[in-house]
């Protein structure tokens, strides 16, 4: 903490000019800090060691994250006790439990039941239907809540417990799984990408804390309930390996996130193009490209294997992977299979594993999509009754949109596999695939919304242009959610979350500053205004609408239309914003909107 | 960190020099505040000075030059009450005490019921025991409250907390917070040059106190408002004109929490020395000073007890206010002398059959209880609340002599923390919320000079981790260690970079203790939260909190000690 180092102690590593470890003169010029979070870091400009201030960051965020159990109070006062615990998520209605009671199932089954029978026990009360990796990590988390208190994961006794304490260890799985995860691939990835751009350390410990305290993923994972920090954690972590160039790593991370949720393939399309494209340009590197594909096949069987182990020596110990039924049934999908393939056979009872398992993890007899949820097919839907056409030409349909918003992107990551792009090329396909793909939920927009946050560590990052955007984008985010969030309850932490975040950043609601800077053109600056403006006030006058207006009797659902109609066309905005990003960083268009880094070019050549 | 190099600095063999004394134009005077951009150029000869003197090595480290210069603060006060409110409010739902109830109960006795059977209330057993002009602040809180939710000021309404009564009730909390924000942009305010800075860091300090987010936030009081009224009148006693408001305001808070009857004598010797008494002799008398402060005094007691006094109620009233019949010490263990005691006394309960000391067979029970609730010691003899009052005083009075000699506004709120020690530490039934009373005038005035941050050091961590048993339950465990370790870190690394070298040698002795006993915490936190309950499960659960306690206790003592050490040879 002192601002000259003592005269004994030599640095360890002295870094070269310009790598950023210092404030670049511009932004040392600068006499004020232009929103909260600049201010709040004010004191640590220069000086203070980045190594001093990653603990003060991580501090700060972990008390947002840990909601306290935002339960305890509210929920006993609302509800019946037998809701209670569907505060967490009702979103299922017909068993009273949300996610909350399908991640505590998947401990209980994990903990009690043979490795076979976890894709097969009883499925309606909260299956596994997720990849074996969350079944790992429900086994581990099992095993440690049970060594503290074995109730809480008993078999069967334990369904639908709504144990104080029980919660709290939950909560803290979700927490510790984060810090484990999430946020050491944050921190990293920040370092790294801020320094690829020559970010000054200072800047990049406040975008550090700015991701962190995004609000979706905190009300998500922490307010509401779920693992997708864990995901989301590994993909930043893959592709933190691929802006330090170990690709072999890049894709062994890839692979964990897939196996941890299926959602990570929003991002498979942009893993693949980058690594293929980074094994063929500049010059073909056959060599290069095996290994990632080796890399890849080895640990996709790494994942499977205790599956697979584990379903042969049950067999051979005589467990059978469903009990309840004598003659197993043909396999759900791949119906093709079960006639070809011998029953009897030793494979049988693995190829039986696996097909349950892609059956579980890709509900592909669902609709179109589910719930209200801000995508095309959703907001369509209001227009044009979508469930009159054949699902058949629906898939289709939707999977050609889908090819047609993500392959303009990827086919720029995958021609200029440069290191800045990923994650404007990340977030142009998970936007793409948020719009147009099938089977969409409301919480799938933290898969855009993570590489677009990313990138407050980018160059101009913090900039009033990339934060008013990716503002926005987050902003509008959270905002789609609030039916969901709504609807158990969580209203106050989702004000309190989003404002504070919006208030560090100085975007709307909070203030205005991050539209009105010097240097850009004035016609850009006021569209932006206007479009953002217009965005902002629909989403504030929604609010009040939504708490103050009932919705006529013949259309209970207006306020959730209204909010999916303006979040579609929102999103379509940042979809277009980061592939027009992603172009004028690939060189391929130049910025329309005359930069304030030339003019500062300028005034320092001067 | 820089206390190891501080502690490095001080272990160089020049350190066991004598003393250089400083040249006396370089001890800047009293009232100024002594890091003035100024100060900053030194001349030559006094850098030779610098050189060899051991305290000035830190002088260099500090950048405050350069920001000195600049006007603004960031991040402002109000950044940071904004963001301590939007994190506040996410605590709506934790745990909330027996207090919570307290409230509640009081809420509806104010308005249910006409003023003069408020203190004969007994439907609840937590009768109004505060003064009346706390017991009008939950009057007019009380008439919002009806509008919000009916039930919740129904006397018969026991222990109820509808969520609108939760977000009600922590809402005005935070509300009434704003004073202290107010409060502490005053003292910014009333700080000039450099000193600025480090007051502004130390009033951000007390916005994001975890002392205040634990007592208030999450166990609920309203400290943070009682807080603010003080630091109010002491930021007022800093101008000549201030003294009179200050002294006024002080009264009302007496009559809000009869708690600040503690720090009463120094606002008494104060107000009388400056205020009363002539500035240039102790002989001669301001008359119509005296006329003004009794009389407004007078008039401020007059509008809170007035009225019970007209139904003759004052009787009734003080048998509420100080319910003597409590115990020594508190359910938990506040960690003060007493605590030492006891925890003495215990050890010789193994000890004594060895030494052949009688042990009171009586007094054993409570052993096995481990909390102490009506102590009764088994080797030491006995304390009674007459020798704790006259312990009280007579530390109270010791820095009151000085004060007297030199009414200062520095020595003023010296005195004012060592009257709030001396009460937490010899006081009778003390509780350990009562820290507050150290810390928060201690924080106006422990930027002022490397030594008063050495003693306010230990003072900071003992302090704040002695309030951990305050939230026993589970869920609140990682936000108050989480949030007060990042608190000690970040401000006591602050501090360390802002406060500037003394003009007085350092005792390094007390840099030594300070560092042992912060890094003693650690393990001490891990222990009382994770390891025993590992090892013991449910038995000796007295123990994390005897040794919480005791362990609390010896920072407090020491750093009680250390400030009484800088407040005589300042």
């Amino acid at each position: 903490m002192s601002g000259r180092p003592s005269p004994g102690h030599k640095p360890r590593r002295r870094n070269k000019a310009g790598d950023g470890h210092h404030l670049s003169n511009s932004e040392a010029l600068v006499k004020a800090p232009a929103f909260p979070l600049a201010s709040f870091f004010w004191p640590a400009r220069g000086s203070v060691s980045q190594w001093e201030l990653l603990p003060l960051i991580l501090m700060v965020a972990a008390p947002f994250h840990q909601p306290r159990d935002l339960g305890t109070c509210i929920e006993t006062d609302h509800e019946t006790d037998q809701q209670t615990v569907s505060l967490w998520l009702g979103y299922h209605k017909p068993p009273p439990y949300g996610d909350y009671e399908a991640q505590r199932h998947w401990m209980e089954i994990a903990t009690h039941l043979p490795i076979s029978q976890w894709y097969f026990h009883d499925l309606q009360w909260w299956g596994l239907d997720y990849p074996p990796l969350t079944a790992y990590h429900s086994w581990l988390c099992g095993k440690i809540g049970s060594f503290i208190n074995p109730e809480w994961f008993a078999l069967y006794t334990s369904r639908g417990s709504d144990d104080a304490d029980l919660k709290v260890f939950m909560r803290a799985t979700v927490l510790v799984t984060e810090f484990l995860i999430y946020v050491p691939a944050v921190v990293v990835f920040t370092r790294r990408y801020s320094k690829l751009n020559g970010v000054a350390n200072w800047s990049a410990s406040m975008a550090i804390l700015a991701i962190l305290m995004q609000p979706a993923t905190i009300l998500i994972d922490h307010v509401h309930f779920q693992y997708n920090t864990a995901m989301l954690g590994l993909v930043v972590a893959s592709m933190s390996s691929m802006l330090a160039g170990r690709f072999l790593w890049a894709s062994v991370f890839f692979v964990a996130a897939l196996g941890f949720k299926q959602m990570a393939l929003y991002y498979a399309l942009s893993v693949f193009s980058f690594l293929l494209g980074s094994c063929i340009f500049p010059r073909i590197n056959v060599l290069k490209l095996f290994g990632i594909a080796a890399a890849t096949i080895v640990s996709f069987g790494i994942l499977l294997l205790p599956i697979v182990q584990g379903t042969l020596s049950d067999v051979k110990n005589g467990i059978v992977a469903r009990p309840d039924l004598e003659e197993p049934p043909p396999f759900p999908i791949f119906a093709w299979l079960s006639d070809s393939l011998d029953r009897d056979a030793a494979y049988y009872p693995v190829v039986e594993q696996l097909v349950q398992m892609v059956h579980r993890v890709f509900p592909f007899a669902r609709g179109l999509f589910e719930d209200k949820v801000a995508n095309v097919w959703c907001s369509l839907n209001v227009v044009v009754k979508l469930h009159n056409y054949p699902t058949e030409l629906l898939q289709k349909v939707s999977l050609l949109a889908t090819l047609a918003s993500i392959l303009p992107p990827n086919l720029v990551l995958f021609f200029k596999p440069q290191k800045n792009l990923i994650p404007f090329a990340f977030a142009t396909t998970a936007w793409g695939f948020f719009l147009f793909s099938y089977q969409v939920h409301e919480k799938s927009v933290l898969l855009p919304l993570l590489p677009m946050t990313l990138l407050l560590a980018g160059s101009h990052g913090l900039s009033r242009e990339a934060r008013s955007w990716i503002g926005f984008a987050n902003m509008l985010g959270c905002w789609t959610m609030f039916p969901l969030l709504k609807r158990v309850d969580l209203q106050i932490p989702y004000a309190v979350l989003t404002l504070t975040w919006a208030y560090l950043l100085g975007l709307p609601p909070t203030s205005l500053s991050a539209y009105f800077q010097e240097g850009q053109g004035v016609m850009v600056q006021w569209a932006t205004v206007m479009l953002h403006g217009a965005f902002y006030l629909a989403m504030v006058s929604w609010h009040i609408a939504e708490h103050f207006v009932r919705p006529p009797p013949g259309k209970p659902d207006l306020w959730v239309v209204a909010n999916v109609g303006v979040g579609v066309v929102g999103f379509g905005l940042c979809y277009l914003w980061c592939f027009y990003r992603l172009l004028v960083e690939a060189g391929f268009i130049s910025q329309m909107i005359p930069t304030v880094s030339k003019k500062d070019k300028a005034k320092q050549n001067r | 960190m820089s206390h190891v190099i501080l502690v490095l600095a001080a272990a160089r063999p020049d350190a066991t020099r004598p003393r250089v004394q400083w040249p006396k134009r370089m001890q800047l005077p009293e009232n100024v505040c002594p890091t003035t951009p100024e100060a900053a150029t030194w001349d030559p000869s006094s850098l030779n000075c610098l050189q060899h003197h051991p305290n000035r090595i830190n002088i260099c480290r500090s950048e405050w030059p350069r920001d000195a210069i600049m006007g603004e603060q960031y991040p402002s006060v109000t950044q940071c009450a904004l963001l301590a409110a939007g994190f506040k409010v996410l605590l709506f739902p934790a745990y909330k005490s027996t207090d919570f109830e307290v409230h509640r109960n009081w809420l509806a006795i104010t308005n249910s019921l006409p003023p003069w059977e408020w203190y004969y209330e007994k439907t609840s057993e937590w009768t109004l025991d505060y003064p009346p002009f706390f017991a009008y602040f939950e009057w007019v809180i009380s008439q919002v409250a009806k509008l919000v939710d009916p039930s919740m000021v129904k006397i018969y309404n026991l222990n109820y907390d509808s969520w609108q009564t939760v977000y009600f009730q922590r809402f005005t909390v935070i509300l009434t917070e704003l004073l202290l924000v107010f409060a502490l942009q005053l003292f910014i305010d009333s700080c000039h040059g450099a000193a600025k800075r480090a007051a502004h860091t130390a009033a951000i300090s007390v916005i994001l106190s975890p002392g205040l987010l634990i007592i208030d936030h999450i166990h609920f009081q309203y400290n943070g408002f009682l807080y603010g009224v003080l630091i109010l009148s002491l930021v007022l006693a800093r101008e000549k004109s201030g003294f009179l408001p200050s002294g006024l305001l002080f009264a009302g808070l007496l009559c809000l929490k009869h708690i600040y009857l503690y720090l009463a004598p120094a606002y008494f010797v104060f107000l009388l020395r400056a205020y009363c008494l002539s500035s240039k002799s102790v002989f001669r008398t301001q008359w119509l000073n005296c006329v003004k402060l009794g009389a407004g005094i007078a008039a401020i007691f007059g509008v809170a007890f007035g009225p019970f006094a007209a139904f003759g109620q004052i009787p009734q009233l003080l048998a509420r206010l100080f319910p003597f019949s409590r115990g020594l010490c508190h359910a938990y263990w506040a960690p003060n002398i007493w605590a030492m005691y006891s925890f003495v006394d215990r050890v010789l309960i193994f000890v004594s059959p060895r030494l052949g000391l009688p042990v009171k067979s009586e007094a054993l029970q409570s052993v096995t209880r481990g909390l102490v609730g009506d102590t009764a010691f088994a080797v030491l003899p006995d304390i009674t609340p007459r020798m704790c009052f006259i312990l009280t005083l007579l530390f109270q009075l010791i820095p009151l002599i000085k004060l007297f000699q030199r009414p200062t506004w520095d020595l003023f709120v010296g005195s004012v923390t060592l009257c709030g020690y001396a009460s937490f530490l010899f006081g009778w039934h003390v509780h350990e919320k009562a820290i507050l009373l150290v810390i928060m005038p201690f924080s106006l005035i422990a930027l002022k000079d490397r030594r008063y941050l050495s003693a306010f050091r230990p003072l900071a961590v003992s302090g704040h981790v002695s309030l951990f048993p305050l939230l026993f339950t589970p869920a609140e465990f990682p936000i108050k260690t989480v949030y007060t370790i990042f608190w000690l870190v970040l401000f006591l690394m602050a501090f360390d970079r802002l406060a500037p070298a003394s003009n007085r040698p350092r005792f390094f002795l007390m840099d030594r203790f300070s560092m042992v006993y912060i890094a003693v915490s650690i393990p001490l936190i891990a222990y009382c939260s994770l390891i025993h309950q590992m090892v013991f499960g449910e038995t000796y659960e007295f123990l994390p909190l005897m040794f919480t306690s005791s362990y609390s206790a010896i920072g407090v003592v020491g750093s009680w000690i250390g400030f009484m050490v800088v407040y005589f040879t300042s």
